[in-house]
């Protein structure tokens, strides 16, 4: 079970999340909220979106998911990097990688880092899910 | 856009109830004091937009949707 001190923005007092993998449809995995039934997120490693993804975690952040505060973590081995899902109805699915949910993978402790750069887009869209 | 120049400890108004002061400035960084009704929500912008998405988020995908998108990801280079 992983911990979301601060929940998420706009659900902030979801703070228990499960996370739920199905082979059948990896690599999108499921955030299943423990403290409110119906609530869950599809997200994507956001290794899978770019290969390159560079993480910008603000101190504030670091020191809520317990990490070194003068550098950024090493996603794979210290932090697991998650890009929530979108499917709005009339349009292409879209990746949001402005916010990567960030996990410390040894305490289990979440948080939504939100940059202050525009480097990503909150709204990345999902290559082959442009309508031709 | 509207573009003002002001110097730490000069103000702003917007509209009838909004005020920014610039208390701090560095060649980095400016403070800013915010004082606005409660009606009014002040949010930095990229929360404002995360808190948008994840609201969008939170609703369900179907089952079709959720395949198109497994297929769609499948032509992506897939690291952790």
């Amino acid at each position: 079970m992983l911990t979301f001190p601060a929940g998420l923005p706009g659900f902030e007092r979801a703070t228990r999340f499960v996370l739920v993998e199905q082979p059948e449809y990896a690599p999108i995995v499921s955030l299943e909220s423990v403290d409110c039934q119906e609530l869950r997120f599809l997200a994507v490693p956001v290794g899978t979106l770019d290969a390159d993804y560079s993480l910008a975690v603000n101190e504030e952040d670091l020191q809520r998911l317990g990490l070194p505060m003068e550098r950024q973590p090493v996603p794979g081995s210290e932090v697991l990097c998650l890009a929530l899902l979108s499917a709005p109805r009339n349009g292409p699915a879209t990746a949001n990688l402005l916010a990567p949910v960030v996990v410390n993978l040894k305490t289990r402790v979440g948080v939504q880092a939100v940059r202050a750069d525009s480097r990503y887009s909150h709204q990345y869209l999902i290559p082959g899910e442009a309508a031709c | 856009m509207l573009v003002i120049r002001r110097r730490p400890g000069e103000t702003v108004m917007i509209g009838e109830d909004i005020e920014i002061e610039i208390l701090d400035a560095t060649h980095s960084q400016v403070k800013l004091g915010i004082r606005a009704p409660k009606s009014v929500t002040v949010l930095r912008k990229e929360i404002r937009l995360t808190r948008e998405q994840n609201l969008a988020a939170a609703h369900e995908f179907s089952s079709v949707e959720l395949d198109r998108l497994k297929n769609a990801l499948g032509g992506t280079i897939s690291r952790l």
